[in-house]
């Protein structure tokens, strides 16, 4: 067979095999759907470690039904219900506790403090701006702007019409823009920002 | 400050909008740390380690395996229930013949059935009767 040939294995072949307990192809899965899990998460819980620790904790819970995984080509969506639902839960657990937030990102590099200052604002105006949208315009939003899923997949993996996608897509930018606009200097931080 | 940047709406070739793209990826946890989700999926596969052996061990598993496994066990409890049940029957020694006549007297103690119906007592009845009305 040559290299040309080779095609990345299927949803449905990496769950099969992971059925069987192969560690390389459940850690194939974790490492296509990591990032989206942390984004659904994230949309939920409006907070980082909030949305790593259930993000982490569904895909071992994933594993753990995997046999209830009736269609393993469509294990992105199944995997993205056990995220909303484990976050949901985790949401309601921890309602009463209140904590600050360490916020990612900032440990490893050592920025100035301008820069953190400035990060930090945008970030903290961003999280605010995504968790007065509506949840599932959160989702969508985060996993097309953010993930660069496209609204084919977005439809598919939280089973919605494409058409209803698109609109959610729509308002959710729209929001995000107005909410960003009425902080001065935001557009600087965000061309610095890459 | 610049605000042009919010009525434009530039895309990349995923679609997204480029600047609101920018704007997310502060939330982006793996910004200013490269190796976040190498981190991130070590920790999920220290987790699922016990779940993927016992899976490993499950698919190693034949018919052959589980069947001996039953054995095992259950081959040892029912020669040992056999030896018990041996030596009760030697400890008991020879049982002794018993009739059914015998059988069915031994446990009868005094009378039974009073028989009201005897000539004797039909006697007693009728005059009781006799006198009563």
């Amino acid at each position: 067979m040559s290299l040309n040939t080779f095609e990345a294995p299927t949803d449905g072949e990496l769950v099969r095999r992971a059925r069987h307990g192969d560690e390389l192809a459940f850690c194939t899965l974790v490492e296509r759907y990591q990032r989206p899990a942390y984004a659904v998460a994230l949309s939920v819980t409006g907070r980082h470690e909030d949305a790593q620790d259930a993000a982490q904790e569904s895909f071992v819970a994933a594993l753990t039904r995997l046999e209830e995984c009736r269609s393993p080509e469509r294990f992105g969506g199944w995997l993205m219900t056990i995220v909303r639902n484990r976050s949901k839960n985790l949401v309601r657990r921890e309602s009463l506790r209140a904590t600050d937030e360490v916020p990612p990102g900032t440990r490893s590099r050592v920025p100035t403090p301008d820069r953190i200052a400035e990060t930090n604002e945008l970030r903290g105006l961003l999280k605010k701006a995504l968790m007065d949208l509506p949840e599932v315009q959160r989702q969508i939003v985060l996993l097309h702007d953010l993930e660069g899923w496209k609204h084919r997949e977005i439809a598919d993996r939280l089973d919605l019409p494409c058409g209803t996608v698109r609109s959610h897509l729509h308002f959710a930018r729209k929001a995000l823009k107005t909410a960003l606009k009425s902080v001065p200097g935001v557009s600087e931080m965000t061309r610095a920002a890459p | 400050m610049n605000r042009e940047w919010y009525h434009t709406a530039e895309t990349d070739e995923l679609g997204r909008d480029i600047e609101l793209a920018r704007a997310l990826a502060v939330l982006d946890p793996a910004r200013g740390d490269p190796n976040y989700w190498l981190r991130f999926r070590g920790r999920v596969l220290t987790g699922a380690s016990r779940e993927l052996a016992r899976r490993r061990m499950m698919a190693q598993l034949t018919v052959g395996d589980v069947v001996g496994s039953w054995a095992r066990t259950l081959v040892p409890t029912a020669l040992l229930a056999a030896v018990l049940a041996g030596v009760v029957l030697w400890r008991a020694g020879a049982p002794l013949p018993v009739s059914v006549e015998e059988l069915l007297v031994s446990e009868i103690r005094g009378e039974t059935i009073r028989v009201m119906a005897s000539p004797a007592r039909a006697a007693e009845a009728v005059t009781f009767a006799a006198e009563a009305f």
